[in-house]
């Protein structure tokens, strides 16, 4: 119940927020450019509003977890808020699983709006709508949520720039990890392409939430890996988010 | 929340993703190898999008590159390959590697020295102080073509930059020599021989103008003969008598003053040594 009050109030937060509304408009523009840039194309359309559509909604959406999850902590932390809010008979990982839990709310309602937007650009060109592109959209949630848990835990002991910086960091490093398994493979057997190989596993690969080529290109995906990217995902945000309250109950507010 | 159950939830999710990821690892995903590159747009407007790091982009496209060339189960590989490039080019037009680079794996991989010729001339058009690639261009036209007159022109190119090597007029000389250009072939073999110090270059030079005035000796020689043929009805007993019957003002020696040998049975004249055996 208390997770659930503060989830309600943090939402209510969230949509106050202009930034929210700025990313969204963004992402309205970048989605009906892509019916410009069909004008200039040669060949499959679809294709191209459906790479920018999806793109949008994932560059977007990310940017709106890192914005806002970033300052949901500190700033109640910096107006001092949270001294009124511990007072009260709340845990601490309950006060942080409402706060991430509110802003999951909010990406969910934003990537909704978004989606419909795209679909209706889908539906005016006549294209016939895929089953596979809501798959997409809901890997792109999937890795908004570890996003935002990644936010949140930044949010705990670091400033909004610095935490904006640090997850954004992460964003680029979960997409490009998976390059590090190429220079593994061309590493001599040894200590140090075992310790490579650790961090290769360790670090975070969101390209497992990554499905928007098979569905450009009408590939055909493994339905197992639906289950195991999923399972990745949601242990990686327990995993992120067990950290963030591992350093939330650290901090000393008296 | 105890905090030893926040370290045996932290431990244990950790080592779960981590097996979870070994495992989706495993599961083979469609891919499109190579596929986003050709969207890229033509390194001149992509330059603008880099915010004044178009030479570290071109870094990242040519070591992609290299990795998309590298792998063989990709058989519509080369298709792009003047696009790519080209956008390497435009990004960083003085990187001389991605030139050379692209230019082998054209002629050797691709089999299209055409493409070669396309992607080294850029290389000029964008560093022209640098004799390499017609170099390049002229190798691959006279090994891999066999076009003796596109040789040539790609060696003269290169013999007309600053510090170009030595080798290219030798280069040219032969390509000369291999067109039938033997007058050519003659003045470059001979500029090589007067004004080179090295012995060694001085016995090459030796040997190939040795090669040349046989091949045109031996082509006046044949002419004669075979107007000899025409007028008597068979060929002649000896050299001499071409002379005798006035088909040639004076028989020709070899470079080294000797004569060159001749079967009246056949008609074929030709000369005492093979030139790369002198």
């Amino acid at each position: 119940m208390k997770i659930r009050a503060i989830a309600i109030i943090t939402f209510k937060e969230a949509i106050r927020d202009r930034i929210l509304y700025l990313l969204l408009f963004f992402a309205a523009v970048c989605i009906i450019f892509s019916r410009l840039l069909v004008l200039l194309t040669v060949g499959d359309r679809a294709k191209i509003i459906t790479d920018v559509g999806l793109a949008s909604l994932s560059v977007f959406g990310t940017l709106m977890a890192i914005l806002i999850g970033t300052g949901l902590v500190y700033k109640e932390i910096d107006k001092r808020t949270i001294y009124t809010l511990l007072s009260k008979p709340i845990q601490r990982y309950q006060f942080l699983l409402g706060k991430y839990l509110g802003l999951l709310l909010t990406l969910f309602i934003m990537l909704a709006l978004m989606t419909v937007i795209f679909l209706v650009l889908f539906l005016l060109h006549k294209y016939p709508i895929e089953g596979s592109i809501f798959i997409a959209i809901l890997f792109i949630f999937v890795e908004l949520c570890l996003i935002t848990a990644v936010a949140i835990l930044f949010s705990c002991f670091s400033t909004p720039i610095l935490s904006t910086l640090f997850s954004l960091s992460f964003y680029l490093i979960g997409h490009v990890s998976w390059g590090l398994e190429t220079l593994i493979n061309k590493m001599p057997q040894g200590g140090i392409k075992t310790l490579a190989r650790i961090i290769y596993i360790l670090l975070p690969d969101l390209e497992n939430f990554n499905f928007k080529t098979e569905v450009v290109h009408h590939l055909p995906i493994p339905p197992k890996i639906f289950f195991y990217s999923s399972l990745y995902g949601i242990l990686y945000t327990v995993f992120i988010l067990a950290l963030a309250m591992m350093v939330f109950r650290r901090r000393d507010f008296i | 929340m105890k905090k030893s159950f926040l370290i045996i939830l932290l431990i244990l999710s950790c080592g779960l993703f981590m097996g979870v990821k070994v495992i989706v690892d495993k599961i083979p995903r469609s891919k499109v190898p190579g596929a986003s590159i050709i969207y890229l747009p033509s390194g001149k407007y992509l330059k603008h999008a880099t915010f004044g790091y178009s030479s570290l982009l071109a870094d990242l496209v040519y070591i992609w590159a290299i990795q998309y060339y590298g792998d063989h189960t990709i058989a519509e590989r080369y298709d792009n390959l003047d696009h790519i490039f080209s956008i390497i080019a435009e990004l960083d037009p003085h990187y001389l590697d991605p030139y050379e680079v692209g230019a082998i794996i054209a002629v050797y991989e691709a089999r299209d020295p055409y493409l070669a010729f396309k992607v080294l001339d850029r290389g000029l058009e964008k560093n022209p102080d640098q004799w390499i690639f017609p170099y390049q261009a002229g190798h691959y036209a006279a090994i891999n073509l066999k076009d003796y007159d596109l040789a040539r022109q790609y060696y003269k190119k290169t013999m007309a930059i600053e510090g170009a090597p030595a080798i290219a007029q030798r280069l040219y000389a032969d390509a000369a020599f291999k067109g039938t250009d033997f007058q050519t072939a003659w003045e470059n073999w001979e500029e090589v021989y007067q004004m080179t110090d090295d012995e060694r270059i001085k016995k090459i030079a030796e040997n190939h103008l040795y090669q040349v005035k046989s091949a045109m000796d031996l082509a006046k020689l044949k002419d004669a003969i075979e107007k000899y043929r025409q007028i008597n009805g068979r060929f002649p007993d000896n050299l001499d008598q071409l002379q005798s019957a006035g088909f040639l003002a004076s028989i020709p020696k070899d470079w080294d003053g000797k004569d060159y040998i001749y079967d009246p049975k056949t008609g074929e004249a030709d000369s005492q040594l093979k030139w790369w055996k002198r």
